[in-house]
């Protein structure tokens, strides 16, 4: 849950990309770092990679300055996606505020795709939150990539899933900033709900999406 | 997660983020571009380092912001005239802290998931060692269960033995029974023949002495009193023998007596022989034949009614050998090297080759539910064994067996003199 400093005058949200290995977390995060239009943006911290894959996660930091004086940043990582590191992916996870989930098109990723959200419900679970109203976006990123699963397959497979469904090309950079609003959307209410953005600190959700960088 | 390990995510005070510079190097580098005016003041004015105390006493500064991430985390103050300096200081300076926060960041997230992974270990060290400890408790239960049924088992065995102890002597009792209702049964009609005999002896000497020739004549006659001299003193030597005979199955009776004492003493082998053979006697059917060929024994060091024992089983057993048709069953003995030999044989059923390595096996027996406990061949070698002994066993089927019993001679007899003891053989 995001943080309130009270004395710094100043709000912390911990933000996720979350996914299987190589579906093209860290390249979102690369081109939102490009394209995000947030009133102030950090450096993109890498940590550790071998090769393409991330080890430890990647952060960007942003933020903007409610009316009211509250400094509202923003943390946004990447989780390594491997198997392996889901002592870190659980670290990462715990606390945070909104989640983007980042599948692969591709045909034959499903499998990975289904084995790495199960594995987000496993961790929620073992982290105390609750899916069904932890703010949640699913991205179905290399759309430009030519086996793909139609957009019409996919809408049909995620038929019954309470989350909102975005398309993406990241490293051209089509659909990365679109879901990043679509998730900003969602986090307002919680937050708002927290700590009185719209009474408190004089931000509307629209206010808060634009502000944060993302499209109304 | 964790609340010992400071979260990875955090927003990083000034302090922490210098934690991972040394700090003298920090101080010579900055003293070394901005000589020895300037300091670091944190977010919330407090001066974190300085190289001299109120170095900027009275001086014109700059301050000059440290951004991380997005945040303002200090100030590095320097005089007016050196801003310049100070604002390329300050860059370098924001490397140091980023590289700082860095640092922190990736050394904490190893300790939260270290710390994570620990806990999931010792969690399942935990439940572990549990099942382990149900494991223990579970086999030492076990353990604990095997040791009672044993127990029971052992008690039942026991128990059995009397049991079986009890039944042969119940067999000695039937049969001894038998053998004394016999010539008690004759004793007593002769007692009653005798008492009419006295009978009319009285009345005839009565006559007589009444002077009565012709009538006492007449009534000798009549009462046939030639036939009851002549039988009289018969019809006493028969009762005396029967009494004998009564007295010499109480004699054997008492070899049996004090069947658990553990008494060792000069025994000749042969007496046990006809000890068994005489309480057997009574329950053998005319059709068999009791050949006893026993030769001449040492005094052999044991005890006496273990050996009626041992001796009592194994012609019981050629006996039950025997079928309704008969047989023989001999008995030899004789010294064989350096230890008697008693050899019981049969002309019975045989043992088939395949129960021969069970015959000696506590409770294994042929015979029909409650007619023998099959302890006799184990009791009797257990007593043989005890003794220095062994027996063994030939057997064909359908021709017979021959159990022989050897006892070794060289036991060591405590230093008695022969005299002593009231067994007639040397």
């Amino acid at each position: 849950m995001a943080e309130l400093d009270e004395q710094r005058q100043r709000l912390t949200v911990k933000l996720l990309y979350y996914g299987p290995a190589l579906s093209g977390k860290t390249t979102n995060l690369t081109r939102l770092h490009d394209l995000l239009s947030a009133e102030r943006v950090g450096d993109m911290m890498t940590l550790e990679t071998e090769g393409d894959r991330t080890l430890f996660f990647d952060l960007l930091p942003f933020g903007f300055t409610a009316p009211s004086g509250l400094l509202i940043k923003f943390k946004l990582f990447t989780v390594p996606g491997q198997v392996v590191h889901d002592s870190t992916r659980k670290a990462l996870l715990s606390r945070a505020d909104g989640v983007i989930f980042v599948a692969d098109s591709q045909r034959n990723q499903a499998l990975n795709n289904g084995v790495s959200f199960d594995n987000l419900a496993a961790n929620a679970g073992i982290l105390g939150i609750d899916l069904a109203r932890l703010p949640l976006v699913v991205q179905f990123n290399k759309r430009d990539l030519p086996e793909v699963l139609s957009e019409h397959e996919i809408r049909e497979r995620w038929a019954r899933a309470p989350w909102p469904l975005c398309f993406a090309s990241a490293l051209k950079g089509s659909g990365v900033l679109e879901s990043f609003s679509a998730l900003l959307k969602k986090v307002y209410a919680p937050l708002d709900e927290a700590f009185a953005l719209q009474s408190g600190h004089g931000v509307s959700e629209a206010a808060f999406v634009a502000a944060a960088g993302g499209r109304p | 997660m964790s609340g010992k390990s400071p979260r990875f995510d955090r927003d990083m005070p000034l302090a922490d983020l210098l934690r991972a510079v040394p700090r003298p190097r920090l101080l010579a580098a900055l003293t070394r571009t901005l000589g020895s005016v300037w300091r670091i003041v944190d977010a919330d004015g407090n001066c974190v380092l300085e190289p001299e105390a109120d170095a900027l006493a009275g001086v014109a500064t700059v301050g000059i912001p440290l951004r991380v991430d997005i945040e303002d985390v200090a100030r590095l103050e320097a005089p007016e005239q050196r801003r310049a300096l100070a604002e390329a200081a300050a860059r370098w300076l924001e490397l140091v802290l980023v590289s700082g926060h860095r640092y922190l960041m990736a050394a904490d997230l190893h300790a939260e998931t270290v710390s994570a992974d620990f806990e999931t270990l010792q969690r399942q060290h935990a439940a572990l060692q549990e099942s382990e400890a149900r494991y223990r408790a579970l086999a030492e239960q076990l353990d604990r269960r095997v040791q009672e049924q044993v127990a029971v088992i052992e008690r039942t065995q026991r128990q059995l033995y009397v049991a079986e102890k009890l039944a042969s002597v119940g067999s000695l009792a039937a049969g001894m029974a038998h053998e004394i209702n016999n010539p008690l049964g004759f004793i007593r009609s002769n007692l009653g023949t005798a008492q009419s005999y006295g009978a009319k002896m009285g009345e005839v000497l009565a006559a007589f002495r009444r002077g009565d020739a012709a009538a006492a004549g007449a009534l000798w006659d009549r009462l046939d009193m030639d036939f009851v001299l002549e039988d009289f003193p018969g019809l006493l030597a028969e009762s005396t023998s029967g009494a004998d005979r009564v007295a010499r199955i109480v004699a054997n009776l008492k070899a049996y007596s004090n069947i658990d004492c553990d008494t060792a003493a000069p025994v000749d082998l042969n007496q046990a022989v006809h000890a068994a053979a005489e309480v057997l006697a009574g329950q053998v059917p005319a059709n068999v034949n009791v050949e006893l060929a026993l030769g001449e024994l040492p005094v052999l060091f044991c005890d006496l009614s273990r050996m009626n024992q041992v001796m009592f089983a194994l012609l019981q057993n050629a006996f039950h050998a025997l079928d309704a048709n008969g047989g023989t069953i001999r008995i030899e003995s004789g010294v064989d090297g350096n230890a008697v030999r008693v050899a019981i044989s049969d002309t019975g059923c045989g043992i088939d080759p395949h129960l021969l390595g069970r015959i000696f096996d506590p409770f294994f027996t042929t015979r029909d539910v409650g007619k023998g406990m099959g302890l006799g061949l184990t009791v009797s070698r257990d007593i043989v064994t005890a003794h220095g002994g062994r027996i063994e066993v030939a057997s064909t089927p359908g021709r017979g067996s021959v159990f022989s019993v050897w006892l070794p001679l060289d036991r060591g007899a405590p230093a008695r003199h022969p005299g002593e003891s009231n067994e007639g053989v040397q």
